[in-house]
């Protein structure tokens, strides 16, 4: 018989050191158990890959990885490259993707669950991304009741950043125009009720 | 009992496999002991030659009217000893066979509780064999005629194979010509045939056949019968032209003032109220749509009559049904698109340029152009999966089959006719499953197709084109790309009324809506219903030529349902018992078959639609159906033999549908899966044969516990299953006995290790209950001899 020299030459060429694993196969269902616990995770398993929401996100521009990308990293149990990401604090939520997603994952509600695994974690978020634009959102939602731009417009936009001051203004002013937009902030009614509500939500989460 | 029962009894030690741990001989001894049994026997091999020759023998010798084997499963050698009996003179309805092997001795180790149960599961046996009646199968001449539902290219393909074949086919199609949605095609893929090319030929076949004759305009309204012999009626709607004067020579279409939009040309052309669906029709006349014409919608016009030079034209045609005596249907009525206006984001029907792949054929047959304003498109987007592959509501969840290698081909098919075209493809996954059809991919690829994996988000006009939005999901990066045409490919569905027709022939329908065949690869064509095939698109999607090798399939399986003859029925049928029906007809609508009729006088069950599952039994409240070879004395003796039998507690019965869950609990034996041997099971021909009598019966003489195994595919669905079990608990109650002690499962055949943890853990759950206090079951056994007792809650 032959010797099979073609398997005698690539047996020598054998690496010794095993390949790394992408991930490790215990925590990766670990983290996809999580997930599907969280609000929004039900149906992350029957997730096709099919691209639809990514291809319909608005913000998917000023993301890091795009939604299709989160879920495909749920499955393979990213957990802390998921948890750091700049797309679950880029999206907007406006439920675009859920809507036209063919197998009903719930996309949108899952963004704001991994959101608050984040914050419940302390996880640092990449530097492009500001949470000071979501504090300051809450502090003046819980202030008035209600958003008020200019005030935060005012807070969040750097004196220096002239561009992007000069557009926002300009696009105030239109809409200040149509009267879309108020200068002087309005309280919602029962504004004390809300607080109750921000206070035991508050507890509960801590809890 | 019709004589004095004579009953043999025969033990097989299957060479050591039932004798290593059943003693034989002492259940010989025991069995040997009890009323009317004449004679047991053991025997090394009761199934080898000098095995029946010794059941024929004693047969004679002792002249034996009853024989009971205990031995292997009766799905093994029922049909041996059946034939024994037979050449001894004894009708084979007589010999029960009582599995001792696969439900006894390869499933326990422990040799004094293995023969126990083996004594309980024969004297069961016995007490049954009491009760046997001799039965012989009907026979019935069939009529040897075919019904073809539906006339595209699978119903071409099986009436042209079956009249060759020397049956006489009656086609039947709903629209004024055959030819289904082939006809529609441009070229098909994956070898560029012209469509109607191969297709025309073939409708011209059918029409000239001797054997064939062709319905249009018509559908079937009402089917009775069984299999066999089915009387169809097809209603045959007016066409106010005369098939045999009209010529097809378009004088009166150019005459008609009316136009409409063409159905054949997908909306994407015109035709006059008096058309012809397109050149080639079959059969080649014109037709009147009434929805139009102005006579028929207004009294006035009548300029068709006044030109058509053969007075084809005829106004007084009304519609008429027929009726046809056939001995077999075949329901290929195809598929329609999904309506992609159920999809929002794709904007279909709110501009033209964007229009579905069948659209799409038809423009590609007209010339190219855009539906806007007659310009030839350059650039094309061909989105796939439209509704298709989606959990979301009125999507499909299953995959439409053909898009993916139709947009291939019409990518080509640009390449070829239109210079300088761009095709582009937007995918999920490319699915190029069949013969040639990866090739054609590829060639579609050198051939400077775009592929762009992702599914289109959005489609939206903007200024002169219609931009698609999607993610390349390869790249990571969104794109907006303008367009010329988009073109959608839907999911297909099942045609229109699909679900009515499935009714009226009394099949089922799978979870995609499509008709169900019984086996999805072993009896791919048949359906639940004897007699009743499918073929085609209607069985689910799929291209031409799967769907010409199916229908091949299926006319062959016709033609050797036919060709015998004659059916041989199954005696084992419901019968209704005589004075005891009071008309209630809850029996009815409980019948998988729908054997059960109701007249005015009278019920009737079917003996050749009914299958014998004895579903109908228990639901009467009159107890006024009985079954054939599963009566209520012989099903009550066997379970009170086998739960008075022997000491052991508590004493669980496990009723075991006969193909399935028998089958499975066979395999649990093959494979040596021992479990627990307080369980004794009891074969029915489906669990659904039993009622609140049956375990008043089973509680009364011994039973702790009962268990229902259904097969998973049984008549007795799943649901109907649970549905029962919940009410047979709340009539236990009345009786003071503890819900838990019932339990059901389904399985299928490999699935035996679910029926055995369940046995395993039912017994513990039994043991907990401890069993049925004595007076309990006095108190049940008086009410059952008629005598009545306060009915109380369980504890
Ligand atoms: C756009 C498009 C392009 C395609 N291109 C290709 C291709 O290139 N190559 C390929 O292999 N396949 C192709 N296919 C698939 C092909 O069309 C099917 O495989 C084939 O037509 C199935 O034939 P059928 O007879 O099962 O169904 P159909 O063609 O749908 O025929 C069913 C017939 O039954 C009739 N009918 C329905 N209900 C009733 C009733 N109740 N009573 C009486 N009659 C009834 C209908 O009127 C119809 O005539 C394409 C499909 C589409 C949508
Ligand atoms: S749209 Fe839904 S199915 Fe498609 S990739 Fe996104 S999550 Fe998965
Ligand atoms: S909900 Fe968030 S992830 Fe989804 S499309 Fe909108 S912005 Fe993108
Ligand atoms: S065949 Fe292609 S287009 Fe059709 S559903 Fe399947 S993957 Fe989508
Ligand atoms: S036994 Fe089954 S098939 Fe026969 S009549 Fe009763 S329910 Fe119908």
């Amino acid at each position: 018989m032959q010797p099979n020299t073609q398997l005698e030459k690539t047996n020598q060429k054998v690496e010794t050191t095993p390949a790394e694993p992408l991930v490790q196969q215990k925590d990766r269902w670990a983290f996809v158990h999580e997930v599907e616990k969280l609000p929004g995770g039900e149906n992350i398993l029957d997730c096709l890959q099919c691209g639809l929401c990514a291809g319909t996100c608005p913000t998917r521009f000023a993301m890091d990885y795009s939604p299709i990308q989160i879920i495909k990293m749920i499955h393979l149990g990213m957990r802390e490259e998921v948890l750091s990401s700049s797309t679950i604090w880029v999206c907007s939520s406006c439920y675009s993707c859920y809507s036209r997603c063919p197998r009903a994952v719930d996309i949108t509600t899952l963004m704001m669950s991994l959101r608050n695994l984040a914050m419940k974690e302390k996880i640092p978020v990449k530097k492009e991304i500001k949470p000071k634009f979501h504090k300051t959102f809450y502090e003046i939602v819980r202030k008035y009741g209600r958003l008020h731009e200019p005030e935060l417009l005012m807070k969040i936009l750097k004196k220096s950043d002239l561009p992007n001051l000069y557009n926002n203004v300009k696009f105030g002013w239109s809409l200040l125009r149509k009267g879309r937009l108020k200068l002087r902030p309005t309280k919602i009614g029962n504004h004390a009720e809300l607080l109750a509500i921000l206070e035991k939500t508050a507890k509960e989460e801590a809890q | 009992m019709l004589e004095e029962p004579r009953i043999g009894v025969f033990i097989c030690h299957c060479g050591g496999n039932i004798s290593d741990t059943i003693d034989v001989a002492r259940v010989k001894e025991i069995i040997g002991s009890l009323g009317h049994v004449k004679l047991a026997e053991t025997f090394e091999y009761m199934c080898s030659n000098p095995g029946q020759e010794m059941i024929k023998k004693a047969i004679d010798e002792h002249k034996l009217n009853r024989v009971v084997v205990a031995s292997c499963s009766p799905r093994m050698h029922l049909d041996t000893f059946r034939q024994a009996v037979k050449s001894a003179g004894l009708n084979s309805y007589l010999l029960d066979m009582i599995n001792i092997r696969e439900h006894c001795s390869w499933v326990h180790d422990d040799k004094e509780k293995a023969t126990s149960k083996a004594i309980a599961l024969i004297r069961g046996a016995v007490e049954r064999a009491k009760f046997l009646e001799p039965l012989t199968p009907k026979s019935l001449k069939v009529t040897e005629s075919v019904l073809v539902i539906g006339g595209g290219i699978a119903g071409i393909y099986s009436a042209l194979e079956l009249a060759d074949k020397g049956y006489q086919v009656y086609l039947v199609e709903r629209n004024p010509s055959i030819g289904g949605h082939m006809a529609q095609l441009s070229k098909t893929f994956p070898t560029f045939d012209c469509s109607a090319c191969i297709l025309t030929p073939k409708m011209v076949s059918v029409s000239q056949h001797p054997n064939i004759k062709i319905f249009t305009n018509a559908e079937p309204v009402a089917v009775k019968g069984s299999p066999g012999n089915y009387q169809v009626d097809i209603r045959i709607r007016p066409r106010y032209v005369n098939l045999e004067k009209c010529t097809a020579c378009g004088e009166c279409a150019r005459k008609c003032p009316v136009k409409k939009p063409s159905k054949f040309e997908e909306n994407l052309g015109q035709e006059k109220a008096i058309y012809i669906p397109f050149k080639q029709a079959i059969p080649n006349c014109y037709v009147i749509d009434k929805d139009y014409c102005l006579f028929l919608t207004r009294g006035i016009c009548r300029i068709c009559e006044r030109f058509c030079k053969g007075e084809a034209i005829d106004f007084t045609q009304q519609e008429q049904v027929v009726s046809l005596d056939v001995g077999a249907i075949i329901a290929c009525t195809g598929y329609s698109l999904i309506d992609s206006k159920l999809f929002g984001q794709y904007n279909y029907g709110y501009h033209p340029d964007i229009v579905t792949n069948l659209q799409f054929e038809r423009l590609m047959l007209q010339g190219l152009h855009k539906p806007s304003n007659g310009e030839v498109p350059k650039k094309i987007a061909f989105i796939l999966c439209v509704g298709s592959r989606s959990t979301a509501t009125n999507a499909c969840e299953y995959c439409c089959k053909i898009g993916c290698m139709n947009a291939i081909k019409h990518a080509l098919l640009l390449d070829k006719s239109v210079p300088g075209a761009e095709p582009w493809i937007f995918y999920t996954d490319i699915r190029a499953h069949g013969k040639g059809y990866e090739e054609f991919y590829a060639k579609a690829r050198e051939h400077h197709t775009t592929f762009i994996r992702g599914r289109v988000a959005e489609v939206v006009p903007k200024g002169n084109s219609l931009v698609v939005k999607a993610e390349d999901t390869v790249l990571g990066k969104q794109i907006e790309e303008p367009f010329d045409l988009v073109v959608l490919s839907p999911a297909l569905v099942p045609n229109i009324s699909t679900k009515e027709l499935a009714e009226m022939l009394g099949i089922d329908l799978g979870p995609d809506s499509f008709f169900l065949e019984v086996h999805h690869k072993l009896r791919g064509v048949e359906t639940k219903r004897e007699g009743i095939f499918i073929a085609g698109c209607a069985q689910g999607p799929k291209d031409i030529r799967e769907t010409t090798m199916e229908s091949m399939a299926t006319a062959s399986k016709v033609a050797t349902f036919l060709g015998r003859g004659k059916i041989s029925v199954s005696p084992e049928v419901a019968f209704l018992v005589p004075d005891k029906c009071n008309l209630c007809g809850v029996c009815i609508e409980q019948c998988p078959t729908k054997a059960i009729k109701k007249g005015k006088k009278e019920v009737t069950i079917d003996p050749i639609s009914c299958v014998g599952c004895g579903i109908c039994v228990p639901v009467c409240p009159k107890e006024a159906i009985d079954l054939k070879h599963s009566t209520e004395a012989q099903l009550i003796a066997q379970i009170e033999g086998v739960s008075r039998e022997g000491d052991t507690s508590p004493k669980i019965i496990a009723f075991i549908e006969r193909m399935t869950a028998y089958g499975s609990a066979d395999l649990g034996g093959q494979s040596r899966r021992s479990y627990t041997s307080q369980v004794r099971l009891v074969g029915v021909p489906s669990t659904g044969r039993l009622g609140i009598k049956h375990l008043l019966h089973a509680f009364a003489s011994g039973a702790d516990g009962v268990i229902f195994v259904e097969g998973d595919d049984s008549l007795f669905k799943e649901d109907q299953l649970r549905e029962r079990i919940i009410q047979l608990k709340k009539d236990l109650g009345k009786f003071g006995i503890q819900s838990l002690r019932i339990q059901s499962i389904t399985t299928t055949i490999p699935q035996f290790e679910k029926i055995m943890s369940l046995f395993d853990a039912f017994v513990e759950r039994i043991s907990k209950l401890g069993p049925i206090p004595r007076e309990k079951r006095e108190e049940l056994e008086k009410y059952l001899k008629g005598e009545q007792i306060a009915t109380q809650h369980a504890t």
